[in-house]
């Protein structure tokens, strides 16, 4: 499904996952479906941001020895991702989470109300745009 | 009788506003439930509450200055999150760790969970209207804090580990506690059974209450007891041994059905582990450093990630610590078990009645600091 260089292959663990994928986002509902279909559950979704563009990392488990996995979608300030609440229901909380504080939205998503912030909170605390920031990097910066 | 007492008086859901101040909440949690005469037809989880940003706090803190806010997250188990933090760290800037240090957090990290679990019996216990055993673990819970309170100084926001080791040794003082409290706990086992486990009042208020699935829990992420409970043996501390965990035999507690009162099974065998690794860990203590030597004062890892998972109380949780080389993290985010844990009641609470919700609120032992973070 994907091209062989997008898969980087962690042996040593050093990463916490053993491997990770770059997934562009139209492919990112395939593979979420697929890793639920072997049995993953969804550990978390991290928002990053950098100058040139938002990442979103999914992390999957399955309850084996080290056999968590890492998504990498790069998505850019504009665009809006694809909902996988559907696929495994812990996304709905995580990406509620992710859209309050990166402000990004996921196309489909009915329930996107503030999670954790209040209900009526207008900015993205976690964008390295708001408040105290001591690096506001671009992506190459940090995985060359 | 007129008729109109007889049919029901009104045929409508009607919503009820669970917490968020409410003594079974253990926390600000607001539920909005909407009920039918008394049963659950939808539960919707408020929380956020308690929401410091403690994400934000870790981009703009030197590694070393977010050590104090780890146990202040799960403040049950805050020992176990400053743990996790300082072996995330200590993975991303390569710091190598003497072999006594490793054992000491070990050592401390069980005693930790040890009384997170015992706290969480007296209230779950509490929660059903069993006063006593609640005054038996709270005695219990006392000696596990004034044995970490004699090497680490605090109670509850513990901030005892350093990268590269720990802050204090310990001494044959806290050993002889440590011992002295395994045995004393584990003459205990026979009041708490007695007292609970064989109390038929516990025994219809938990079985076949609140069951997870193992579908359930996958769907949601559910992870730590409440997973274990449902069958699966599935522990971070025996599928990515970090520390010295390797080195220990325990085991894994498993429950068959998923319910309430294989959630309080687990927990009480895991308190048990976690006494024979505390008892091994002693045995083998290691002479030597408890600090590393050479560890730089300001920590500048290299570029790149790690996402450092660990067994705390409640569950898998990990940080994702990303560093751009210098000497603050880019981002740091936290995976919290109890999340997951809670969001399951949407499905649970279906078709319950409200006072079995209060019943798997407590089964499932959540803090909402942790979630709120």
């Amino acid at each position: 499904m994907l091209p062989e260089d997008a898969v980087t292959v962690d042996d040593d663990y050093r990463t916490g996952a053993a491997f990770a994928a770059r997934v562009p986002l139209d492919l990112l509902r395939d593979a979420a479906e697929r890793c639920s279909a072997l049995g993953f559950y969804l550990e978390t979704i991290t928002g990053l941001d950098f100058q040139d563009t938002f990442e979103l990392v999914y992390h999957f488990n399955v309850y084996e020895p080290k056999s968590r996995i890492a998504l990498r979608v790069l998505c850019g300030h504009d665009e809006t991702p694809p909902t996988v609440r559907d696929i495994l229901r812990a996304a709905e909380w995580f990406e509620r989470e992710v859209h309050e504080f990166f402000g990004i939205r996921f196309a489909d998503n009915p329930d996107l109300r503030r999670l954790l912030l209040p209900e009526d909170a207008d900015y993205y605390p976690l964008r390295k745009t708001f408040g105290v920031v001591n690096a506001y990097r671009k992506r190459e910066e940090i995985y060359a | 009788m007129p008729k109109k007492f007889l049919d029901p008086v009104v045929d409508q859901i009607y919503t009820l506003n669970l917490g968020p101040q409410h003594p079974s909440t253990h926390g600000v949690l607001r539920v909005l439930l909407d009920l039918d005469g008394e049963f659950i037809v939808r539960a919707d989880p408020v929380i956020g509450y308690g929401h410091r940003g403690h994400e934000k706090m870790g981009e703009n803190r030197l590694y070393k200055q977010f050590l104090p806010n780890t146990s202040r997250m799960d403040y049950l188990s805050g020992l176990l999150y400053n743990h996790g933090f300082v072996l995330a760290v200590e993975k991303l800037a390569g710091i190598e760790v003497p072999p006594r240090a490793q054992y000491i957090r070990v050592i401390c990290s069980e005693l930790n969970r040890i009384s997170s679990h015992l706290l969480w019996f007296g209230t779950y216990v509490m929660d059903l209207g069993g006063f006593t055993p609640f005054l038996y673990a709270f005695d219990d819970r006392e000696q596990v804090l004034d044995t970490l309170d004699h090497v680490t100084g605090s109670r509850l926001t513990y901030s005892y580990c350093r990268f590269g080791g720990v802050i204090q040794d310990i001494d044959s003082e806290f050993i002889g506690m440590a011992r002295a409290f395994v045995s004393r706990l584990r003459s205990r086992w026979k009041d708490y059974h007695n007292l609970v486990t064989r109390n038929i009042i516990f025994i219809k208020r938990t079985k076949g209450v609140g069951v997870i699935t193992p579908e359930l829990a996958r769907q949601y992420g559910v992870t730590g007891p409440n997973l274990r409970a449902c069958g699966i043996p599935f522990d971070v501390r025996k599928m990515e041994p970090y520390e010295v965990y390797d080195r220990f035999d325990f085991e894994i507690p498993v429950g068959s059905s998923g319910d309430a009162y294989d959630r309080y099974m687990v927990r009480i065998e895991e308190m048990e582990q976690s006494c024979r690794i505390i008892e091994q860990a002693l045995d083998q203590l290691p002479k030597g450093p408890f600090l590393a030597e050479k560890v730089p004062h300001r920590i500048k890892p290299p570029k790149g990630e790690v996402y450092f998972a660990f067994e705390s109380a409640r569950g898998l949780t990990a940080y994702y610590l990303v560093s751009d080389g210098s000497q603050y993290p880019y981002r740091c985010h936290i995976r919290v078990p109890s999340l997951g844990n809670l969001h399951v009641i949407e499905d649970v609470f279906r078709n319950t009645l409200v006072a079995d919700a209060i019943s798997i609120l407590g089964s499932i032992d959540l803090v909402i600091p942790e979630i709120d973070r």
